[in-house]
């Protein structure tokens, strides 16, 4: 399908930014659909790995729904997660795949309509971003 | 029962929100509690609500785990359709209560809840669970989310047919149930017993009872409920779909000539809830709320009235005078319109009375050593409100949710934390 | 691999079904590989439906449960108690979120929605069937809470808490105790005081053994978590030796040279820097304020017990949990908001309560008598624009009650209020009832008519467009301008800073959930109470504080809490002890051992709070979470891609 819609995959994070992603939904702010989020303990734990297969398995976009300062684990998270995201850009690069395709952004817990923006402008990108 | 236990460190009267959570509150810190609930389940009027403000989160998801949580937790032993008939205070955490359990005349353990016993009953009564909407059998099950989900006998409809006798796979009717009235011994006591609607049936220029596409609020809620009577919004008198409804705010509230001078503190914010939830069910309808003043005061609230506004709800400051019916059961209200200054007239197809709140205080009987006191609007009195609030005149019995003054869930909840530690306190206290 | 899994698809009575197809969700569930049984239910939270999948567990041999409802943050534990009740594994059940993240979300496409319900059925049937069985690991727990800020809320919550039987620490950042409350007179509803009420509560705190009272205190970090936090706690010395000679005090005061604006008048009195705070201040004993002492000594010299060395202390402090009551800041109007800063007969309603106590039978402002005054109500609150967009809830109550007041002084008084529709809700509306009896006069305004405030000559005019009669534009001279200014989160936030506290929409710190966690924040073991929480009156305040301390009672009276098992683990094959996770981890969980003759890092269980900040750090990917392993990660995002919708 040329005009297939495309798949954000979301880490976000149990205690912060997925709380801000069920309160979208609460205030029925609407946000594409094949936006799909996976929720873990802290941002700073995802692996370069999980986000390098998620585009080999077909995904388009990945979100990283960071903690920000409000981590409950510590400040180190925010550092921590850009330097996850620094290294696997480099290895997207490798790839050849767009570095545009990994964003990152700190959610706060409330954070529910900046969520919506930011999937609304990333799936727009990626809408036009060749494959 | 053989091993019956007799006694427990509190007695919670009322199994609505504020008696869970209490009686939860203290079974956490290891204490035993008897809760005695005078309806076939526990829940309350929360249980039987739509969407609940100003999460609209379902009641329904919100109470059922609190619900489940009271019925299984091993401190907590619950009666259902069981009254207290007098409590005596013998010395500080000494209290005698007798109370009468009621038959269900169904065998609690043997029924399985699986209706089969409705269809073959020949008696139709009003359902009180739907606030009258709709007819049941006089064999049922409460509703779908009961608590217990099993069903009882209404004895005083049933025609001792014995047709659900054959028809219940499990054995489980029992006609040779009795009532049996017990003592039994507490430390304390919590009353949570909650709060009376107003009945407007008392307010005759309204025309409610005489107009029928007139209902309760509370009505309106079983309407929008998930476990709704009909599968969508109805106008009673003929089942039409309505596109053009009102509120009329303050109903049996802030009025002297019904006696009750309080605001109910509730009906602003249910009302605008469900005149979302209207908007929603019906997208094509008008929804206009007559009020005095909005009261949207708490967390989220004014944020919740503001969003209505923009929804598209209208919020038409006015008092309502007189409410007539037209051939057609649509229904022509005269009302003050304050912005203006004139008395106007206007047509809508159906009228929800937003009913206030009242104090339930037939509680106050059942003390009987020592009188419990009550306030000015007959809730049940906080004698040191500001620093103790859930302190009533007797020592040892405490007062949680609506049982002390109007109040929504939030508060009832936080009402419920605090007569739960004071009572925690007066349970440690050692003399 | 699991093959006996259960899945529960909810309806949620409607708000999950009438925009998802739950049958085809089921269907499309009972396809999957490993799936034995596939239903839909109305409530999947019911008591029924939990026994129904008790049942289900029981009678077929379940190895895992999908639930795919509500979010998890509502049901993860009622589900789990399902599964342990019939003797599954609570950690074999997974949660899909088609809720919340799809019905709702998705209200506005009900195919995406359904294909989205689908995807994350396929991926939590994937995880479930990755899942291990764990177990709950158990810590001691200390039964010791410190509550942070002595207003009514947290000196009530210290009072119980000391009954029920814990041992409390109460940290009050001022020498004094009793907050906000200690400012107002004679208080709405019962005729008290708020002097009367901090007495009270001041009173029980100290005669309490299990209490203690550090004033002048601050909390500066925290480590640790629930059941054993270690906290540090400032000490900002009073200035006044304990057990001497006071009477000098008096003396010293005066020819203390410093002279600022007095907080607690709100700025219409002026202090000194050493100072008595009010006349029912507790502890009853003066202090310096360091902030603006200048050390000159003056003071020192006419009363002995006046100690200038003013040395910060420093204390560690054990305690098993944290309540934060730290109540609120009375919104102060900007410069030339409706006059204010610009005419000296316009004040906030916390100064006409400072006013209305210190002047005696009349009220007096500025030199001049008051004949008539104008409240303006919703300032710094109800905002169309901007910030503070609610209701303040407790200042509609507070100003027609201080109009009583008002009155009971000087009966003549012509008294307009300006309002947004009065919220005197509850039992409170008996006193918007007293003041229209009393002849007040209520007019009303729009949010797109505000009032203005201006000067002709001498009079102060506040001009408005009176809604209540047909936007009748009113012109009135009164000699006294009310702001009815609102409540917002306390501006100095360093304790929620450090402690991490989140924050609501209003900027209050927010709560897990109003009904079903009201009092509890996402930080384990830290409790919210009082007006920090939201805007509440005393009543309202203290039923919250109580609330939090029956459930931190409930958390901590066994000295014994139980954690979840979620941990990580070294695959000592992989790991090359390169000591990078020891850097990673906030909480020293990495230890080094031999094994094998091989030097290897394992996790402290004890330690690990099972964030994960260490997974993406080891260079040989030796590092696994329970519940997020790569297998059960990269087993989701495949389920996830399955269909190409
Ligand atoms: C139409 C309507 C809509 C509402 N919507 C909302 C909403 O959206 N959000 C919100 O926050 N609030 C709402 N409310 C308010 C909400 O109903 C109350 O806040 C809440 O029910 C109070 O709980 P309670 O436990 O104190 O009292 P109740 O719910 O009244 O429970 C009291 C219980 O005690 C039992 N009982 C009474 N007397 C005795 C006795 N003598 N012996 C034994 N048992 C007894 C009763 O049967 C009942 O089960 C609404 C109210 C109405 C009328
Ligand atoms: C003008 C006005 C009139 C009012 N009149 C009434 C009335 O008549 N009746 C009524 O019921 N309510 C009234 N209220 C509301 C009442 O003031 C509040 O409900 C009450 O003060 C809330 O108590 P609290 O303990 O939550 O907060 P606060 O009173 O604000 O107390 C918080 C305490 O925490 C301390 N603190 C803050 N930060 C820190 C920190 N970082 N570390 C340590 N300590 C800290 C503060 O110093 C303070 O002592 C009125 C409010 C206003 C503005
Ligand atoms: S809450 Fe609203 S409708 Fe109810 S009595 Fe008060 S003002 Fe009237
Ligand atoms: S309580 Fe009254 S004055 Fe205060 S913000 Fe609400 S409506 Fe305005």
């Amino acid at each position: 399908m040329a005009n297939k819609a495309p798949k954000i995959l979301v880490f976000s994070t149990e205690k912060i930014s997925d709380p801000a992603i069920d309160l979208a939904g609460l205030l029925k702010m609407h946000y594409p659909p094949t936006v799909y989020s996976i929720p873990l303990r802290c941002s700073s734990s995802v692996k370069s790995r999980w986000i390098m297969h998620a585009f080999e398995q077909g995904f388009d976009g990945v979100f990283i729904a960071a903690d920000g300062t409000d981590c409950s684990y510590g400040e180190s998270c925010v550092d921590k997660t850009a330097a996850i995201i620094a290294q696997t850009h480099e290895m997207m690069k490798a790839k050849g795949i767009e570095p545009a395709r990994l964003k990152m952004a700190a959610l706060c817990s409330v954070c529910a309509e900046p969520f919506v923006k930011h999937m609304k402008s990333f799936y727009e990108a990626l809408s036009k971003t060749p494959a | 029962m053989e091993n019956e236990v007799l006694t427990y460190d509190a007695l919670v009267v009322g199994g609505g929100i504020a008696g869970e959570e209490t009686a939860l509150n203290l079974a956490k810190m290891d204490y035993k509690v008897l809760l005695v609930e005078k309806e076939l389940s526990i829940g309350g009027k929360m249980i039987l609500l739509s969407k609940v403000f100003p999460t609209l989160d379902c009641a329904a998801c919100i109470t059922t785990p609190k619900v489940s949580e009271t019925a299984r937790h091993p401190n907590i032993t619950i009666f259902t359709g069981s009254e207290v008939k007098g409590i005596e205070k013998k010395g500080e955490r000494n209290f005698e209560a007798r109370i009468l359990r009621n038959p269900r005349y169904v065998k609690e353990d043997a029924c399985t809840g699986c209706q089969e016993c409705e269809p073959v009953c020949p008696v139709v009564v009003k359902d009180q669970y739907q606030f009258d909407l709709v007819g049941r059998k006089a064999v049922f099950v409460p509703f779908s989310i009961a608590n217990p989900r099993i069903a009882a006998i209404d004895i005083e409809n049933c025609s001792l047919c014995g047709a659900c006798e054959k028809a219940c796979p499990s054995d489980a009717i029992d006609f040779s149930q009795e009532p049996e009235e017990k003592t039994y011994q507490f430390k304390s006591v919590v009353v949570a017993t909650g709060y009376k609607l107003f009945d407007p049936i008392k307010m005759p220029r309204y025309g409610y009872g005489k107009h029928k596409n007139i209902i309760t609020s509370m009505q309106m809620e079983r309407e929008l409920a998930p476990t709704r009577p009909f599968n969508t919004i109805l106008r009673p008198g003929d089942g039409k779909m309505p596109d053009n409804l009102a509120y009329v705010l303050c109903t049996g509230s802030r009025d002297h000539t019904v006696g009750n001078p309080i605001c109910s503190q509730v009906c602003c914010m249910y009302s605008i809830k469900q005149a979302q939830l209207l908007m929603g069910a019906l997208p094509m309808a008008d929804v206009t709320i007559y009020y005095l003043h909005i009261r949207s005061f708490g967390k989220g609230f004014n944020e919740f009235y503001e969003t209505a506004k923009g929804m598209g709800v209208e919020f038409v400051k006015g008092k309502i005078g007189k409410i007539s019916e037209k051939e057609n059961g649509n229904l022509i209200l005269r009302y003050d319109d304050i912005e203006t200054g004139q008395v106007k007239e206007v047509e809508h197809d159906m009228v929800v009375l937003s009913v206030g709140i009242l104090a339930n205080d037939e509680i106050g009987q059942v003390f009987k050593t020592q009188k419990l006191e009550f306030d000015d609007y007959r809730y049940v009195k906080q004698i040191d409100e500001l620093k103790r609030p859930a302190m009533t005149n007797i020592d040892g019995v405490f007062v949680a949710g609506a049982a002390s003054g109007p109040m929504d869930i939030p508060d009832s909840i936080l009402s419920a934390g605090s007569a739960s530690s004071e009572a925690a306190s007066y349970l440690a206290e050692v003399e | 691999m699991k093959n006996k899994i259960g899945v529960y698809v909810c309806h949620c009575g409607g708000n999950i079904s009438d925009v998802v197809d739950v049958n085809k969700v089921r269907e499309e569930a009972e396809k999957i590989g490993g799936v034995a049984i596939a239903k839909h239910t109305i409530f999947a939270c019911a008591d029924s439906s939990q026994k129904e999948i008790a049942e289900d567990i029981k009678n077929l041999g379940l190895d895992g449960i999908v639930v795919a409802s509500c979010s998890p943050k509502l049901h993860l534990f009622t589900f789990r108690a399902v599964a342990e009740r019939a003797g599954l594994n609570p950690y074999n059940y997974v949660h899909a979120n088609i809720r919340e993240q799809s019905s709702w979300a998705h209200s506005d496409d009900k195919k995406g929605a359904t294909e989205k319900a689908i995807a994350l059925v396929r991926s939590a049937v994937e995880r479930v069937s990755h899942s291990v069985a764990m177990e709950p690991v158990s810590i001691s727990a200390k039964n010791i809470t410190t509550v942070v800020g002595a207003g009514v809320a947290g000196m009530k919550a210290a009072i119980e808490l000391a009954d029920m039987g814990s041992q409390v620490y109460l940290i009050e950042k001022a020498h004094y105790v009793g907050g906000r409350t200690s400012q107002w007179g004679e208080l709405f509803m019962p005729g008290e005081t708020g002097k009367s009420v901090v007495s009270y509560l001041y009173q029980e705190v100290n005669k309490r053994q299990n209490i203690n009272l550090f004033t002048g205190a601050e909390l500066v970090s925290k480590k640790g978590s629930v059941g054993n936090f270690e906290i540090e706690v400032k000490i900002t010395p009073r200035g006044i030796k304990k057990d001497a000679d006071t009477s000098g005090l008096e003396k010293a005061i005066q020819v203390c040279p410093v002279e600022v604006s007095d907080g607690f008048n709100f700025g219409i009195t002026k202090r000194k820097a050493l100072m008595n705070y009010h006349p029912g201040q507790f502890p009853e004993i003066a202090s310096i304020d360091a902030a603006t002492c200048t050390q000159c000594g003056k003071c020192a010299e006419v009363s002995e017990a006046v100690d200038l060395n003013l040395e910060e202390e420093r204390i560690t402090l054990q305690t098993g949990s944290l309540m934060i009551t730290t109540g609120f800041d009375p919104y102060e109007p900007e410069k030339s908001e409706f006059g204010y800063g610009d005419y000296d007969n316009v004040i906030t309603l916390p100064q006409l309560e400072r006013y209305l106590e210190l002047n005696g039978q009349d009220l007096v402002v500025n030199g001049k008598k008051i004949r008539s005054m104008a409240y303006i109500y919703c300032v710094g609150s109800r905002q169309p624009e901007g910030e503070n967009k609610y209701c303040s809830r407790y200042c509609c109550t507070s100003a027609v009650h201080s109009a009583i007041k008002v009155r009971e002084k000087v009966p003549e008084m012509t008294v307009y209020h300006i309002n947004r529709g009065i919220r005197t809700y509850g039992k409170q509306e008996v006193l918007y009832e007293k003041s229209s009896k009393n002849g007040d006069i209520y007019i009303q305004f729009n949010e797109d008519t505000f009032p203005e405030v201006s000067r002709n000559g001498k009079h102060t005019v506040v001009k408005v467009n009176d809604i209540l009669t047909a936007g009748k534009e009113l012109e009135i001279e009164p000699d006294l301008v009310v702001l009815v200014t609102g409540m917002i989160p306390r501006k100095d936030n360093a304790i929620g800073e450090s402690l991490k506290i989140p924050r609501g929409r209003d900027k209050f710190y927010n709560e897990i959930h109003p009904k079903l966690r009201p009092v509890e924040t996402t930080i384990d073991g830290v409790l919210i109470a009082g007006v920090c929480q939201g805007p509440k009156n005393i009543t309202e305040s203290v039923k919250s504080s109580l609330a939090a301390a029956a459930k931190t009672y409930s958390l901590l009276k066994r000295e014994e809490i139980t954690l979840e098992p979620i941990m990580a683990t070294v695959d000592s094959e992989k790991c090359e002890a390169c000591d990078k996770c020891t850097t990673a981890c906030p909480f020293g969980a990495f230890e080094f051992i031999e094994e094998n003759g091989k030097k290897v890092a394992r996790v402290i269980e004890s330690n690990c709070k099972g964030c994960g900040m260490c997974l993406p750090v080891c260079p040989t990917d030796a590092i696994e979470l329970s519940g997020y392993t790569n297998t059960e990660i990269e087993g989701m995002i495949d389920a996830l891609t399955e269909s190409d919708y």
